[in-house]
C-alpha cells in the first residue's frame, strides 16, 4: 500500500442508476467516479435534477425499488460493497457507520414523536443501550449540537422547534452512533443565511470532534467554498468535473462550472481575469429532461462555447487531478 | 426528494379543461363501463315495460316459481305470485326518479348555502357552518324517517326528505371551494369592474367550481338511491308505488323458502348504484388528472 | 388552550346542538300537519278526548309557543321524554332498554371496519399496483353501492340454509342457559353477522382512505429519515409510517358515527337484533312521534358524545394539534 495516499473510505466506480419512468427507462447516473478520504469533506454540487441526491441515496443503499434499480457499478464502503450486502447488513450500517441530514428539517423529523424519542430510536438500534440511557444520550447530543435546554427541548415536538433547531436536531440524530461518513444533502437550503452560517459551524465542529468524513451536496457554490476539500460537479447524471476545491473555484474548467460560480452573489473574485471566460450570471436553460437526452454533451444546448462536436458526441472526464468533460475546455488547455 | 422530476416534466398541451377531462375520461375503463352500464339500465327502465308489458301487481302465476322455470315469468314469482321481472322494470322508475329529485334538492340547498358561507365569510359563514355542522350530528336515514312519518308517506315526500338529510356535505364543499376561488385574480377583477355580489357568486365563482360539484352531485345521486331503497324497504315510502327496495321489503319475511324475489331488485339497487359511482369515480379522475397515479 | 379547556368547550358546544336538537323536535311536531296533541297522541284514532286534553296541559298547548318551547324543555331536562301512548310507556324507559344493543352493534361494526379496514389499507400501500391493491378498489365500490339491509338479507340466506355457522337473528339464544360468560360469549355470537353486515360499507371506505394514506405517508421525508437510520422494513411501516397515516382516518372514522347509526336501523330490522332501530320502525308504523323524536334526540346524543371522542383521540394521537399550533 502507498504511504502517501490513504485508502479511501468510500469509492464509488461506475456507479450507473436508472429509472422506470412513464418516458420509458431514463438513465438517472450514468458511471459516477468518486472517493471519499477519511474526514475529509467532499463537495458535490449540480443543479436539481444532476443526480447528486440520487448519488447519496444510492450510497445509503436507499434507492426506491421500483421505480429505481443499481444498474451497474459499486459503492464500496471500506472495501465492502454495498450494492451487494443484503438488507440486513445494509440497515445495521445505514445511521451507524454512514448517516445522512436531509434537506427538508420541517418534514424530515417525524410529527408525531419528540425529538428525543427519534434521536434515542437510533441509539437504541445499534448501540444495544435501553431507553433510559439512550434518552440520556439523546440529551447529551443536543447540548453538543448546541441546543439550548437540552432536556426540555428533548420532549419537545418538531412543530415546537424552529427550522434551525430542527436540523440541529437532525444533525444529532446522525451523528448519534459516531459514523464514519456522514452525508448532508442540501442541509442548509431551507434556512435563512445566519442559521445557514451556525449549521455549517457547527458540521466543522462536528467533523473535528468525532473526525467523521463528509460529502455535502448542495446547488450552492458559497456552500462549497465555505466547507468542502474536494469538489466533484455534476451534470445530468455525470461528473463532468473534478478537483480540489481551491482548483474548481479559482480555475473553473468546465463552462457549467463556471456558470455555478456566476451564481455566487458575493464571492468577491472579480471577473473577467486573464485567460477566463466571463462568468455567466446566470445558466440559461434547465436541465434537460432524462428521458431527452442524446448522444452529445447534455450541457451543450445551454452552452456559450458549444460547437458541432459537443452535440455529436459525450466528453469524457478526463485529466490529472483537476479533472474535466469538456471539448472547449480541452482546445482552451491545448 | 426530486428523484423523477426530471422525468415528470410534462410536455404542455393547448388543450381546453373540458376536452381534456373528456379525453382522460374515454380513456378510463371503468368509467366508460360505468356510463354504458347506466346508460343500460336508464334505457331498462324507460321502455322496458313497453317491450315487456304488465302491472307488476298482478298476480299471474303460481307464488313462489322459481326463475327459469317458467318462460312467461322469466325471474319468477313473489310470494304472492307477482312478476318479478314486471316488478324490476315498473320499480326502477321511482328508484331512479327520487334518487335525481332528492339529489337536485341537496344541491341547491347545499350550494346555495355553502356558496353564501364561502362567498361572505366571516360571522354568516360561521352561522351556516354551525347550521351544518348541527344537521350532520342527526343521523340521517332516521331523520328522513321522522320527516317521512310527519307528512305522509309519498314518492315526493320521500324526495324531498332525502334531499333536507343530505345536503350537509355538499355545503362544505361549496363553501371550500368557494373559499378557495373568491381569493383569485379574476374574481378580484369582476369585483372591481363593480359586479353585483350575486352575479360573481354565481356566473363568476360557481362556473369554477363545478368539476368537484359535479363529482359530488353524482355520488349523491347513488347515495340518495339507497336512501330511496332502504326507506322503501322498511315500508316507509309509498306502498303503492312499485319500487326495487320495495320489493325486497315485501318479500323479507320469505327468503328461506325463495331467494329470488329479493335477490333481483338487490341487484338491481347495486348495479345501479355501482354504475353511478364508476361515472362518479372516473369523473373525479378527469378532472384531477394528479391524482390519477393513485 | 389546555386539555381541561377545550374539553369544557367542547362539552357546551354539544348540549349547544343538543337543545337544537330538541328545538327542531319542537317545530317538527308544530309544523306536522293537524293538532299537535292529536300528533303527540299518535294518528292511530284511538285517541280519548280525555288523553287529548290530559296532552294539551302537559305540554301547555294552549299556551303561546315559546312557553310550549320552554315547557318542553323543562320537561327534558327532568329527563322526561314525554309518554308513548301506543305502548303505554315512558319514552325515556323505551329507549332505555333499546339503547344498549344498538350501541354494541355500532361500535362492535365501527370495531371491525377500522382494524380490518387499516390493515388491508397499509398492506394494500405496500404495493400500490399488487393485488390487494386492486381488491381494495374493488371492495370500496361494491361496499358502497350494495345496499346493506341486501347484504344483510344475502348473508342470512348464506348461513341460515347453506352455511348454518352463524345465527340470524335476535341477540340470544332462545332456549339458553348458562353462566354469565356464556351469555356474552352468546351475545358475541349472535353479534357476528349483524356487525359484519353493517362494517362492509365502512370497510370498504377506511381501507381505500388508509390505503391512499399509507402511500402518501411512505413517500414522507419522515420516513426516508427513519429508513436512513437503519431501522427495520417493520418498525419503519408500522412505527413511523401507520402512525401518520392513522390521522385522517380518524377524523373519518368519527364523521361516519352518524351513518353508522343509520346503517344500524336497517341492519337491526334485517336481523331482529333489538335496538333502537326496531324502536323506531315500530313507531314510525304505529305514528308515536314522542317515541321517534326521544329516539332522534338519543341519536344526536350518540353522535355528539363519538365526536367528541373522536377529536379527544385526535388530540392524543397528534402533538401539533394537541400542542396548539401547525
Amino acid at each position: 500500500m502507498n504511504v502517501g495516499t490513504p485508502e479511501p473510505l468510500l469509492s464509488i466506480r461506475g456507479l450507473k442508476v436508472e429509472f422506470s419512468t412513464r418516458h420509458g427507462k431514463v438513465t438517472a447516473l450514468d458511471g459516477i467516479d468518486l472517493d471519499l478520504m477519511p474526514g475529509e469533506t467532499l463537495g458535490v454540487v449540480g443543479e436539481s435534477g444532476c443526480g447528486k441526491s440520487i448519488t447519496a441515496l444510492a450510497t445509503m443503499g436507499l434507492i426506491p425499488d421500483p421505480p429505481g434499480r443499481i444498474a451497474g457499478g459499486h459503492v464500496l464502503f471500506d472495501g465492502e460493497d454495498i450494492t451487494r450486502a443484503d438488507p440486513r447488513r445494509l440497515r445495521s450500517l445505514r445511521g451507524a457507520d454512514i448517516s445522512m441530514i436531509f434537506q427538508e428539517p420541517m418534514t424530515s423529523l417525524n410529527p408525531v414523536f419528540t425529538a428525543g424519542d427519534q434521536i434515542a430510536e437510533a441509539i437504541m438500534l445499534h448501540q444495544s443501550a435501553g431507553k433510559a440511557e439512550a434518552d440520556r444520550m439523546a440529551v447529551e447530543l443536543l447540548r453538543t449540537v448546541g441546543i439550548p435546554e437540552p432536556e426540555r427541548r428533548s420532549r419537545s415536538y418538531p412543530h415546537e422547534l424552529s427550522g434551525g433547531m430542527r436540523q440541529r436536531v437532525m444533525i444529532a440524530m446522525a451523528i448519534s452512533c459516531r459514523p464514519r461518513i456522514l452525508i448532508a444533502d442540501e442541509p442548509t437550503t431551507a434556512l435563512d443565511v445566519t442559521v445557514q452560517a451556525q449549521i455549517f459551524d457547527l458540521m466543522r465542529d462536528i467533523q473535528r470532534q468525532f473526525s467523521v468524513a463528509i460529502m455535502l451536496i448542495t446547488h450552492d457554490m458559497g456552500a462549497i467554498a465555505e466547507m468542502a476539500d474536494r469538489v466533484a460537479v455534476m451534470y445530468a447524471g455525470r461528473i463532468v468535473e473534478k478537483g480540489t476545491a481551491d482548483e474548481i473555484l479559482d480555475h473553473p474548467l468546465h463552462p457549467y462550472t463556471r456558470g455555478l460560480i456566476g451564481c455566487i452573489p458575493v464571492l468577491g473574485k472579480e471577473a473577467g481575469e486573464e485567460g477566463r471566460m466571463p462568468p455567466l450570471a446566470e445558466i440559461p436553460g434547465i436541465v434537460p429532461p432524462l428521458h431527452l437526452l442524446g448522444r452529445g454533451c447534455a450541457f451543450a444546448d445551454r452552452c456559450p462555447l458549444a460547437f458541432d462536436r459537443c452535440r455529436a458526441e459525450s466528453p469524457a472526464l478526463e485529466g490529472g487531478a483537476h479533472k474535466v468533460a469538456c471539448f472547449a475546455a480541452e482546445m482552451e488547455a491545448a | 426528494m426530486g428523484v423523477a422530476d426530471p422525468a415528470a416534466i410534462a410536455t404542455p398541451e393547448a388543450i381546453s379543461p373540458l376536452r381534456e377531462a373528456w379525453t382522460v375520461y374515454r380513456r378510463n375503463v371503468p368509467a366508460v363501463f360505468g356510463t354504458l352500464l347506466l346508460v343500460a339500465i336508464i334505457l331498462f327502465v324507460l321502455y322496458g315495460t313497453f317491450i315487456y308489458k304488465g302491472d307488476p301487481y298482478e298476480i299471474v302465476w303460481a307464488p313462489q316459481t322459481p326463475p327459469g322455470t317458467e318462460a312467461t315469468v322469466p325471474l319468477g314469482t313473489d310470494n304472492l305470485g307477482r312478476d318479478i321481472l314486471r316488478g324490476l322494470l315498473k320499480g326502477g322508475g321511482p328508484t331512479l326518479a327520487v334518487g335525481a329529485a332528492a339529489a337536485i334538492i341537496t344541491l341547491v340547498i347545499g350550494i346555495s348555502l355553502g356558496g353564501v358561507a364561502g362567498y361572505f365569510g366571516g360571522w354568516i359563514d360561521d352561522l351556516l357552518m354551525r347550521v351544518t355542522e348541527f344537521f350532520q350530528v342527526l343521523p340521517a336515514l332516521l331523520f328522513a324517517m321522522v320527516v317521512i312519518t310527519l307528512f305522509s308517506p309519498s314518492t315526493i315526500t320521500t324526495a324531498i326528505a332525502i334531499g333536507v338529510v343530505l345536503w350537509p356535505q355538499t355545503a362544505r364543499l361549496t363553501r371550500a371551494e368557494f373559499l378557495k376561488i373568491r381569493e383569485l385574480e379574476y374574481v378580484t377583477a369582476a369585483r372591481s369592474i363593480g359586479a353585483r355580489n350575486g352575479r360573481i357568486m354565481w356566473k363568476v365563482i360557481l362556473p369554477n367550481a363545478l368539476p368537484p360539484l359535479i363529482v359530488s352531485a353524482t355520488l349523491t345521486v347513488g347515495v340518495a338511491i339507497l336512501f330511496q331503497a332502504g326507506l322503501s324497504f322498511l315500508g316507509l315510502d309509498d306502498p303503492n308505488t312499485m319500487s326495487w327496495g320495495l320489493m325486497i321489503g315485501t318479500n323479507r319475511q320469505y327468503i328461506l323458502d325463495a331467494w329470488w324475489p329479493v335477490t333481483f331488485p338487490g341487484i338491481a339497487i347495486f348495479l345501479t348504484v355501482f354504475a353511478v359511482s364508476l361515472v362518479g369515480d372516473g369523473l373525479n379522475d378527469a378532472f384531477n388528472p394528479k391524482l390519477r397515479e393513485r | 388552550m389546555g386539555p381541561t379547556a377545550y374539553i369544557a368547550r367542547r362539552l357546551a358546544y354539544g348540549v349547544i346542538l343538543l337543545i337544537g336538537v330538541l328545538v327542531l323536535n319542537f317545530f317538527l311536531i308544530h309544523a306536522a300537519p293537524g293538532d299537535p296533541a292529536e300528533t303527540i297522541a299518535g294518528a292511530m284514532g284511538g285517541a280519548t278526548a280525555r288523553m287529548l286534553a290530559d296532552i294539551r296541559s302537559a305540554y301547555g298547548l294552549d299556551k303561546p309557543l315559546l312557553t310550549q318551547l320552554a315547557i318542553y324543555l323543562g320537561r327534558v331536562a327532568h329527563g322526561d321524554l314525554g309518554m308513548s301512548y301506543y305502548f303505554n310507556q315512558p319514552v325515556i324507559d323505551l329507549i332505555a332498554a333499546r339503547v344498549g344493543p344498538t350501541i354494541l352493534l355500532v361500535l362492535a361494526a365501527q370495531v371491525i371496519a377500522i382494524t380490518a379496514g387499516v390493515a388491508m389499507g397499509v398492506f394494500a400501500a405496500r404495493k400500490p399496483s399488487g393485488p390487494l391493491s386492486a381488491f381494495v378498489a374493488v371492495l370500496s365500490t361494491v361496499g358502497y353501492a350494495a345496499p346493506v339491509f341486501w347484504t344483510g338479507i344475502m348473508l342470512v340466506i348464506l348461513f341460515a340454509s347453506i352455511i348454518p355457522i352463524f345465527p340470524v337473528e335476535g341477540m340470544t339464544s332462545a332456549r339458553f342457559s348458562g353462566g354469565f360468560v356464556a351469555h356474552i360469549g352468546d351475545v358475541l355470537y349472535h353479534l357476528a353477522l349483524p356487525a359484519f353486515t353493517l362494517a362492509i360499507i365502512f370497510l370498504a371506505q377506511y381501507s381505500r382512505l388508509s390505503r391512499a394514506s399509507m402511500i402518501d405517508v411512505l413517500g414522507a421525508d419522515y420516513v426516508r429519515t427513519a429508513r436512513a437510520k437503519g431501522l427495520s422494513e417493520t418498525k419503519v411501516v408500522f412505527k413511523h409510517a401507520l402512525r401518520n397515516a392513522v390521522l385522517p382516518i380518524i377524523t373519518v372514522a368519527g364523521i361516519q358515527f352518524g351513518n353508522l347509526i343509520s346503517g344500524a336501523l336497517l341492519v337491526e330490522s334485517v336481523f331482529n337484533w333489538p335496538g333502537m332501530g326496531r324502536l323506531a320502525f315500530d313507531s314510525v308504523l304505529r305514528r308515536d312521534y314522542p317515541t321517534l323524536l326521544g329516539i332522534l334526540f338519543f341519536a344526536a346524543l350518540m353522535v355528539v358524545v363519538a365526536n367528541l371522542l373522536t377529536d379527544l383521540s385526535y388530540r392524543f394521537a397528534d402533538p401539533r394539534i394537541r400542542t396548539g399550533g401547525r
